[in-house]
């Protein structure tokens, strides 16, 4: 009886904390990854991920039911995986991004078709087959001598705390395949680049020709938040993770300093975080607007008014929605153009609130929150409001310029009046002459 | 009226004087005097006979429009109609102050529209207080049946106010065959059938009203026909545009009457009253606002009332002053008029005077428009007109209205003066603008009437005299004939008239033999029943159409209708988001606004060139620059006419090359009319069609999915019967659009546009990536049953072997 409780209060714990956690799809190339990555796996068990682990091949893989998800996330650590098994497929995976999941992706030196066509479908690509980043200044002394085992610098993962955490830790390890991003692609996020010394290129082969990724431009982590804020991780190296790479001491080759263990469990843990959105999620609450000394919106604005404008914003903390504050959110008037822009001054509680006069331009408008920060889902609200001109009755009544134009009239009625008295008299005098 | 007669007798004795009140009174003259004590009440039969002819008239003008109601249903027609019958129903319903202020936030998205000030409001107040009226007087009807009987009951006083003006400018005779002229004319008609509600319907009866109270006006110079004048101009300035006509054309007639040396102080009079008056009534009209004081077009006028006060003092100072002086004045009046002529383009120069605008320039050369204002090309209705046209609306009159100008011209007198300039001023500008027809169609009917007139008053006096025969018509025209005289007298100045006068009945009168009479009556007789045959006939086929209904008669006579605009907007209607915002070339704009209630971008009152240029351009370029444009705009829906199924000719197809044009204009830089036509210089759709046409957002919305369709078996797949052509491009996808709706004969396409947030993630296609995949791609071996995947290289489990030395891959 007690069990039964006791598993009813975890799947109780499941479902309040849907946001954080939640199922997991982890497919594996073989069963022996589950223990090489155990503290990776342990790190998500114990935040109350439910992970069920599965061989990629699976005859009966199955991501959705009845056009529900079954999961909330998907990790794929299976690099050579050339084709999915059951009704998995890399186009299932992309409805399930395009549905809203999360996919956590790990290629490696050999990786198969299956991701390196799910790979383009996010706008990256996984280098040719057998090709490994080579860096021939920042390699582990521990290295095999094709350099592959790379110590790549804190620095030059990607600016964005919110999804790397701190860049204050210990190099990183890395061996795999090099990734290329599109360039045109404005969502792609170079979460680990290569340094400057570093390509990638199969190492037994001498370099003939040009190698695909050379440089900075060599990525070796890279994340997409899709539009519909889902977030896709790759990383081209399945090693990254493993429990060998979060434990291991690392000495950079011709560089004395030693570091007891690496940082990947770090980065990995808050890269995790963050593309199964524990971090990072804003959303807009509330929103209103009215004009000054007033508190409900018109039916239509004219233009001139005062008006003010106010957003709710939140951030998702653990499975609390919390005040999100920052002090750069914009509120832009629009119409096809923007008319007006200004940064929105916070009140409290993640309330901000801006007051500004509409141009003298009618229209229909939107009032729009655009927010795009690196690492944050996209926060965008348009509220569209109507801006009518003035009514006959609104206009001044009596301008000054006009004053001539009365004082003409009622001097011209004047006139008249008089002139027609004095006709009228003189009429009389000159009978009384003609007599 | 015996009253009158009577003095009108009495004062009608002193032979041409110039007095105001015998003119004002000049109706019946003396020999009328004599016939009516012979003939008993012969006068109450005479305005009996007119009063019947002009109720015929009456009736006969409004059943023949009736053939859109009877064979449809009562419907408002074509486009702007549908505004104004929008605009009525809002006013109604809201009050006219509401009306006034009304800001359409659903048209020219996200522009707006101040409704109230871009407006003529005088049709939506004309039928809006026949409304009141009728529900005051607690008889239920609907807004719609007032908006679509409205035309058809104005054309009726249209006919009497034609019947009166003709009767000013030359008999009762002649004004009886102008009114039963221009109740059936098919020129008129084409503007006037029941459903369409449009501000001209309205704004004839204006036209003619005004001028029949400014000819009244001229030959009494009498500030209260003068007032009146004024009054009436108010109202058509409230009803149409076309009122610049009017504001252009009097002050013409002055002008000319100027020159010809017929100053009077009746001109001086009715023409200052009437033009200070006029004006003021004018800028009551929010649309209208300060332009007569500011736009070029307005400026004529201006200068005539100045030069009119400029003479007028100089006839007053000729009465005091020496003839040494008189010369020296001259020079002084020749100086003002050069000084104000310069302070006016001096005020043009600086910008308070608006020049002459795009439309006005394009009356002048035809070819304006073209080059420099797409857009007033582009309306069909501003096409210069070909005889065909002339023939198909005027039929006879056409031809026998230079009769009658000739009659005016050799029986000159002041008001004559205004009924020439009236026709070549209509003539010049029918030629230039199908539209402008109607403008002509009134003055046509008035000549052909006084032609008509003339002829039978010629043919049909003997007998008249000879058999006294009690035909109606015949005693009619030999009245008028005899009415005429006095009148003539009266204001015909050349002597030489009254001679030619006498001279005809011997000439020729006397000189024809009864049987030429008879054939000639004849003559005309069987001319005048082909007109009325032809007016019938082309108001039934040509002008009776709805164009929002379509009929289809198939070979054994049977009758289609096609419903599928109303199915189309029905279905916007029903199933968009009431703040869904369309897209469509202007022409539909106001039918997307009444039908649909839906936001609309562009609409048929085409004030904004550029936002029109914008969706032209968004038409005419390839799918991804078109979805920028679509974006930035927020299209939700973009609706397309396509007749290619049905070879229905007047589809946004066929419209194409307008859009490309007038997005050129704007945005040379994108768009080149060039590209959309072959090397040899074709507008051609199928496979020999230039590529940018058959990759333009407009070609791939008409005819996707077109290329699976095969109409009859023996036309290829894809075969448009519009153009008679097999479609060039017949297999491809659209990605940033989705169909949404195509209706029952594919007349009207509605596609969706995907959000930006539907393409989720920018993929790489295969063709575009760098890694060329050495191995030759994957072959599934999923099958049916087996379902299992498949891993390269997949680690086979060694027991023993220490887990640290697997380099993970």
């Amino acid at each position: 009886m007690k069990v039964v409780i006791e598993i009813f209060a975890c799947l109780l714990a499941i479902i309040t904390t849907v946001n954080a956690g939640g199922p997991t799809l982890v497919l594996l190339d073989n069963l022996a990854i589950k223990e090489t990555h155990s503290i990776f796996f342990k790190i998500l068990q114990d935040s109350g991920y439910n992970l069920s682990f599965k061989l990629a091949d699976d005859a009966n893989l199955l991501l959705s039911k009845y056009g529900e998800y079954l999961y909330n996330h998907l990790i794929i650590f299976a690099p050579t995986v050339e084709e999915f098994g059951g009704a998995m497929s890399v186009d299932a995976i992309t409805d399930f991004i395009d549905g809203g999941g999360n996919v956590l992706v790990a290629a490696s030196t050999y990786s198969g078709d299956a991701l390196r066509d799910l790979a383009s479908e996010c706008g990256f690509e996984i280098d040719e087959e057998g090709a490994s980043v080579i860096d021939h200044m920042n390699y582990d002394k521990t290295d095999t001598g094709y350099h592959t085992k790379i110590v790549a610098d804190p620095t030059n993962l990607i600016d964005a705390p919110v999804i790397v955490g701190s860049k204050n830790i210990p190099p990183l390890l890395y061996h795999g395949t090099g990734l290329i991003a599109d360039l045109e692609n404005p969502l792609v996020l170079k979460l680990l680049t290569g340094s400057s010394s570093s390509y990638s290129y199969i190492p037994e082969r001498p370099v003939k020709e040009y190698p695909h990724a050379v440089g900075k431009n060599t990525l070796l982590i890279a994340a997409l938040q899709a539009r519909n804020n889902a977030r896709v991780l790759f990383s081209g190296s399945l090693y990254f993770f493993s429990d060998e790479a979060f434990t291991s001491p690392v000495k950079k080759a011709g560089d004395d300093k030693k570091h007891d263990k690496s940082g990947n469990k770090d980065v990995a843990e808050a890269m995790v975080r963050w593309v199964f959105k524990e971090n990072g999620v804003i959303r807009v609450s509330f929103v209103h607007h009215h004009k000054e000394k007033e508190s409900q919106p018109p039916a239509a604005y004219t233009i001139m008014d005062d008006v003010v404008y106010s957003i709710n914003v939140e951030k998702l903390s653990g499975d609390n929605w919390v005040p999100f504050i920052v002090d750069d959110l914009q509120l832009e008037f629009v119409r096809i153009d923007p008319f007006i822009r200004t940064t929105m001054k916070h009140i409290a509680n993640g309330r901000y609130e801006a007051r500004f006069k509409i141009p003298d331009v009618y229209g229909v408008y939107q009032f729009k929150v655009d927010y795009t920060r690196i690492g944050l889902t996209h926060l965008y609200n348009t509220t569209q409001v109507s801006v009518r001109p003035l009514e006959h009755t609104q206009y001044e009544r009596f301008i000054p310029s006009a004053y001539p134009y009365y004082v003409s009239a009622f001097s011209m009625m004047g006139g008249v009046f008089l002139f027609s008295i004095v006709y009228l008299h003189y009429k009389e005098d000159t009978k009384a002459k003609a007599d | 009226m015996q009253l009158n007669k009577a003095t009108a007798a009495i004062a009608a004795n002193p032979p041409s004087s110039g007095n105001k009140k015998i003119s004002f009174f000049d109706k019946k003259p003396i020999v009328k005097q004599v016939k009516s004590s012979t003939l008993t009440n012969i006068a109450g039969l005479n305005s009996l006979i007119t009063f019947t002819v002009l109720l015929l008239a009456w009736i006969s003008g409004f059943a023949s429009r009736l053939f859109a109601v009877i064979r449809f249903e009562s419907i408002i027609h074509e486009f702007d109609p549908w505004f104004n019958y929008r605009a009525t129903a809002y006013m109604v319903q809201h009050g006219f102050y509401n009306f006034l202020n009304w800001f359409d936030e659903r048209a020219w998205y996200p522009l707006g529209r101040i409704v109230g000030g871009t407006v003529y409001p005088g049709l939506m107040i004309t039928s809006g207080s026949i409304h009141y009226i009728f529900s005051s007087l607690n008889i239920p009807i609907h807004i719609r049946d007032i908006c679509v009987f409205l035309a058809p009951i104005f054309s009726g006083l249209t006919a009497i106010s034609t019947y009166y003006l003709t009767k000013e400018l030359w008999s009762a005779g002649a004004g009886l065959f102008a009114a039963c002229f221009i109740a059936i004319v098919p020129g008129y008609i084409s503007r006037s059938v029941a459903g369409s509600y449009d501000n001209e319907g309205i704004a004839i009866f204006a036209l003619q009203f005004t001028y029949y109270l400014w000819v009244k006006s001229v030959k009494s110079g009498s500030i209260f026909w003068a007032s009146m004048t004024a009054l009436s101009y108010f109202y058509m300035v409230s009803a149409w545009g076309g009122y610049v006509f009017i504001i252009n054309l009097i002050p013409l007639h002055v002008f000319v009457l100027l020159i010809m040396n017929r100053f009077s102080q009746r001109l001086f009079t009715s023409y200052t009253t009437f033009y200070i008056l006029g004006l003021l009534f004018s800028m009551q009209i929010p649309f209208v606002g300060f332009q007569p004081i500011r736009t070029s077009e307005h400026m004529a006028a201006g200068g005539v009332f100045c030069l009119l006060i400029l003479i007028g003092t100089l006839k007053y100072l000729r009465t005091f002053l020496t003839k040494s002086e008189i010369k020296y004045f001259g020079g002084i009046v020749t100086g003002i008029a050069i000084i104000l002529l310069t302070v006016l383009i001096g005020l043009t120069y600086a910008g308070f005077v608006a020049p002459w605008s795009g439309r006005f320039y394009s009356l002048w050369d035809t070819g304006y428009a073209k080059v420099h204002i797409p857009i007033i090309a582009s309306v069909s209705e501003h096409q210069p007109t070909t005889w065909f046209s002339f023939f198909f609306d005027l039929h006879i009159l056409v031809t026998t209205f230079p009769v009658g100008l000739w009659y005016c011209i050799k029986h000159i007198n002041d008001e004559r003066v205004f009924v020439v300039l009236y026709a070549i001023s209509a003539v010049y500008f029918a030629g230039v603008m199908v539209r402008l027809m109607l403008t002509l169609t009134p003055v046509v009917c008035m000549l052909s009437g006084i032609a008509f007139s003339g002829l039978l008053e010629l043919f049909l006096k003997e007998e008249d005299r000879d058999e006294n025969s009690g035909l109606n018509a015949s005693e009619e025209e030999s009245e008028e004939e005899q009415e005429k005289s006095p009148g003539r007298a009266l204001y015909d100045k050349a002597g030489k008239l009254r001679r030619m006068k006498h001279e005809k009945p011997k000439g020729n009168g006397d000189g024809l033999g009864s049987n030429v009479r008879n054939g000639v009556v004849f003559f005309i007789l069987v001319l005048l029943m082909m007109f009325t045959v032809h007016c019938t006939w082309v108001t039934s086929n040509a002008y009776s159409s709805p164009s929002i209904v379509l009929a289809s008669y198939s070979n054994d006579g049977g009758r289609a209708i096609l419903d599928d605009f109303r199915e189309a907007y029905y279905w916007l209607a029903q199933n968009t988001p009431t703040d869904a915002r369309i897209m469509s070339w202007w022409d539909y704009g106001y039918q997307i606004a009444g039908m649909a209630n839906r936001t609309t971008l562009v609409d048929n009152n085409t004030w904004n060139n550029s936002h029109i240029a914008l969706v032209g351009k968004a038409m005419s370029s390839n799918e991804s620059a078109a979805y920028e444009i679509m974006t930035s705009l927020d299209v939700d829906y973009v609706l397309v006419i396509f007749g290619g199924m049905i070879g229905y000719s007047g589809d946004d197809i066929n419209k194409f090359l307008w859009m490309v044009r007038i997005a050129e204009g704007e945005h040379p830089q994108d768009i080149r009319e060039g590209d959309y036509f072959t090397e040899r210089g074709e507008f051609r759709i199928d496979s020999e069609g230039s590529p940018t046409l058959l990759n333009s957002l407009m070609y791939k919305l008409s005819y996707y999915r077109f290329g699976e369709v095969k109409i009859d078996y023996r036309s290829p797949y894809g075969y448009d019967r519009t153009r008679s052509a097999e479609i060039g491009n017949k297999h491809f996808q659209i990605t940033y659009l989705e169909e949404a709706y195509t209706s029952e004969h594919w007349l009207v396409r509605i596609y969706r546009v995907k959000k930006p947030s539907e393409f989720n993630r920018p993929r790489i296609p295969i063709s575009k990536r760098q890694i060329i995949r050495q191995t030759s791609s994957y072959i599934s071996r999923k099958t049916a049953r087996k379902k299992k995947g498949y891993i390269k290289k997949r680690p086979t489990v060694i027991k023993g072997q220490k887990l640290q030395k697997r380099i993970s891959t």
